[in-house]
Order: structure tokens, then C-alpha cells, then sequence
């Protein structure tokens, strides 16, 4: 009776293991990150860093999700060739450029774009970054 | 034997043979010292080695007092220190309170060429002399090497051979004041102008400093490069000549510890400056606080420096430092 219960314990102790290694077969992107179901896509924050890595922002960036924009006012003085933009974005989603340094947002009348894409890769949508420098 | 039972007590006797074998001690013996005069040596400074600051060591020498006595201790540099140059003729021991005391071993110390002596004035077995070797100026780019030897009264010598050092090539300089509009800035001299003398040495200004204070936007002390845009020199009257337009790029949170001398363990050296990039920067820092800085490079291309400052004043004042690299 014994070495029954004996050889049963051990059989549940490999399934278990066995189990614990599969994994789901999720599909990943050209990126290597997952792709979800979730199609929320917007942008929920946005930083300007300076050189310093200080922020160059006077108040927090104004975000409108429906007209697909961000305006953020800069301190008078700030060197917009050489700033590192910071997006926070819904959940599982990712940016189009991506952000690899930092970046030239100096030509104001041409502002730059970027997109959104959602978890599922579904949904797309560009944010038009509108940068204002604080007056002397 | 019954096996029931063989099984019972083996664990226990297992059990109390491991008990016994843990807590046997084994016996001290007092370390047995070698009978030669020894030595060793450390290197007390950290960060790069800059012409004109100094390379500190702790020099340690003992032998047997039933051997002998210490007679001399030596220090050859393989570049010889520039004057200010010593080794110290005491003795140092930490007391209860954790201050060091220095005790006279010897007489003060000579310097003759690369070498700098102390000769022993009192019988002593063991020292620990400090020495402070003060960059030369031909030294700068070079490496220097060093070598401590003791002898004794026994006819023994020991040497300990300490390096070798990379000089670096850059230069520093501390603690220059500097007043809202009056203050004109040199790179290639690392020194502070007034209006007056900047103007007889224009093409050497790189920056002006300035302190305003705008309540519509953040302009507060700032570093303009004189060629800069009118907007960031406000009502300034730039002396005649001044046509420099200087690279820079502010900084924070890099308080360097030779320039800011606080608790921070960071030190720029020769390295940074090379692999500065300044290509797309401006030639204005404006918004500067205190313990923040700016990365420069001349209009001439001579020269990097980082400038940091290390106080700020509300009456339009700072006290910066300066490390530069010649390129």
C-alpha cells in the first residue's frame, strides 16, 4: 500500500512540474514585446528634459486625447536641439518613433509626431507635440 | 545485532560525533613576526592626478626591536615633486578618539633631486610616515612612479615600489568670485576679467556672467557667450572686441570633487573631455543654480573645460571652479 501512495506522489510532483514549464504560446512583435488585447491607446503624460536631465517644462504639459495633442510650455532660454522627450503611455502600448536620446524640437512651426500604437497593434494614433518657449 | 535497532542508534551517533567535531576549538597561537625589516605602502588620494595638487601616500616600516632600529627612510619619484614636495618626519598613530597624533621620529625631510629623506632622530622599531608629492608641471600626460625604501641599524634596506601614475593632462583652478556683469571669463588664461581688462584681452574672453532677476521667466545666473543672441545678454555693455561665440551645456548633479570639495566621490578626468560632444550646443546656460555646472568648449577649439559653481547669490554673485582640458 505503501509504494503506491509512494509512486503517486512522485507522478503528481512531475505533472506539476511539467505544468509550471509550459507556457502560452503569446504572439510578440518586430520589437520582441507582447501583444495583448487591449486597444486603449493615448498618450497620459509627457515629460521635457533638458541636457541636465532637468525638466524644462514651466507647468505640466496639457494633453488632449480626443484632438490628439500635446502643448507644453517651455522655460524661456531652454536649448530645444538638445532635449530628451518622455511619454507615458496606456497600458501595453508603445511609440512610434521610439525615443533613443535625445532629440531636435527646435523647429516650432513644424511640430514633431508621434504615434501611438495599442497592445493588440490594432489601433494607431499620431500626437502632435506643440512646444511654446516661456517669453523673456 | 538486531537491525531494527542498528537503525535507531546510528543517526543519533552520527548526530552526536558532528556536536562534538563543531565544537572543538582549535588553539591560538600568537602570529610569529618575521625577523626582516618589512614594509608597505598606501595611496591616500583618489581621483586624478593634477599638476600642481598632490599624490598622497602612508609609508609603513618595522623590524624587530631585538633586530634593530630604523635608521632613514626614502622616497624617490621617478619625475621630482615640485616644491611642496615632502615626507612627513612623524610618526602617526590613531588614539582612542580617533584622531591621529603624530609622534617626531626624525628630523624634517630633504629633498635632493627625485629623492626626499628623513633620517631617524629617535630609536624607533616601527613607522608610518606620510609623504605629499606635489605634480610637477612636466609631469602633466606623464606617469610617475614611485619608490619607498627604509633602511636599518642592522645594515638591512626594503623597497616598495608604488604605480605607476597617469598624470592628468587637464588643469583646475578653485574658487574664483565672480559679479554680475563685471565678470569676463578667459578659458585659456582660467582667469576672471573686468570690463576694463577684458577689453585688452578680447579674443580670449569665452563667457560673461550675469545674475537677473526676471520675474516673467527664469533667466536667474547665467554663463552668455559674448557672440550670443542680444535676448540672453540682457542690457549688457560688452566691451569692445568681444566677438566669442563659446559651446556649453549645462549640467547637474555633477559635483566634482576636486572643484566642489563635498561629499560626493566624483571626480572629471582626462576621459570625460575627450568624449565630450558638443557639436549641436549652444553659447548660452542660463537658470544655473548652485552645485550644478557647464560643460564649455572654446570658439577656437583649444580647449574643454567643465565650470562648476560652487555658490550662488541673490545680489548677482557666484564662486565657481574650473577644470580644463587643452585639446
Amino acid at each position: 500500500m505503501k509504494k503506491y501512495i509512494n509512486i503517486a506522489f512522485a507522478f503528481s510532483i512531475l505533472s506539476l512540474t511539467w505544468v509550471s514549464c509550459f507556457k502560452e504560446d503569446l504572439p510578440v512583435d518586430e520589437d520582441g514585446l507582447l501583444i495583448t488585447t487591449r486597444a486603449e491607446c493615448a498618450v497620459t503624460n509627457f515629460e521635457l528634459l533638458g541636457s541636465d536631465f532637468v525638466t524644462v517644462r514651466t507647468v505640466a504639459a496639457v494633453i488632449d486625447t480626443v484632438a490628439q495633442k500635446v502643448a507644453v510650455t517651455v522655460q524661456f532660454g531652454t536649448d530645444l536641439k538638445n532635449v530628451y522627450p518622455q511619454f507615458t503611455l496606456s497600458q501595453d502600448a508603445k511609440l512610434d518613433p521610439k525615443i533613443t536620446g535625445k532629440m531636435d524640437f527646435s523647429d516650432l512651426a513644424n511640430p514633431k509626431v508621434f504615434t501611438v500604437v495599442s497592445g493588440n497593434r490594432q489601433v494607431r494614433k499620431p500626437y502632435t507635440v506643440n512646444i511654446t518657449v516661456q517669453p523673456k | 545485532m538486531n537491525r531494527k535497532l542498528i537503525y535507531t542508534i546510528s543517526p543519533a551517533f552520527v548526530a552526536a560525533l558532528l556536536l562534538f567535531i563543531g565544537c572543538k576549538k582549535e588553539e591560538y597561537a600568537l602570529p610569529v613576526a618575521p625577523d626582516v625589516l618589512q614594509n608597505t605602502a598606501i595611496k591616500r588620494t583618489l581621483g586624478p592626478n593634477i599638476v600642481t595638487q598632490t599624490i598622497d601616500f602612508a609609508y609603513a616600516a618595522a623590524i624587530l626591536p631585538t633586530k634593530g632600529k630604523l635608521t632613514s627612510i626614502q622616497v624617490e619619484a621617478s619625475i621630482a615633486g615640485a616644491t611642496g614636495t615632502f615626507l612627513e618626519n612623524r610618526s602617526f598613530y590613531t588614539n582612542g578618539s580617533g584622531v591621529d597624533v603624530g609622534v617626531t621620529v626624525g628630523s624634517p625631510s630633504v629633498n635632493e633631486g627625485t629623492k626626499t629623506t628623513v633620517t631617524f632622530t629617535v630609536d624607533t622599531s616601527a613607522a608610518t610616515l606620510r609623504y605629499s608629492y606635489v605634480v610637477p608641471e612636466e609631469a602633466r600626460g606623464k606617469t610617475v612612479t614611485f619608490t619607498f625604501s627604509a633602511k636599518s641599524s642592522n645594515g638591512e634596506t626594503v623597497t616598495t615600489t608604488m604605480g605607476p601614475y597617469t598624470i592628468a593632462k587637464m588643469d583646475m583652478v578653485r574658487l574664483l568670485n565672480v559679479k554680475t556683469d563685471s565678470a569676463y571669463i578667459s578659458i585659456a588664461d582660467m582667469k576672471v576679467y573686468d570690463p576694463k581688462t577684458a577689453a585688452t584681452n578680447a579674443s580670449k574672453i569665452d563667457l560673461v556672467y550675469l545674475y537677473r532677476n526676471i520675474t516673467t521667466s527664469t533667466f536667474s545666473h547665467a554663463l552668455v557667450s559674448p557672440a550670443a543672441d542680444t535676448a540672453y545678454l540682457p542690457n549688457v555693455k560688452m566691451p569692445t572686441g568681444l566677438t566669442n561665440s563659446t559651446k556649453m551645456q549645462k549640467v547637474f548633479n555633477l559635483q566634482d570633487f576636486n572643484l566642489a570639495r563635498l561629499q560626493f566621490g566624483i571626480y572629471i578626468d582626462d576621459l570625460d573631455f575627450q568624449q565630450l560632444d558638443l557639436t549641436n550646443a549652444p553659447n548660452y546656460a542660463i537658470n544655473l543654480k548652485a552645485e550644478a555646472g557647464v560643460w564649455v568648449q572654446t570658439a577656437d577649439n583649444k580647449y574643454k573645460a567643465y565650470i562648476y559653481i560652487n555658490s550662488v547669490t541673490t545680489s548677482g554673485t557666484a564662486v565657481i571652479s574650473i577644470k580644463r582640458y587643452a585639446l
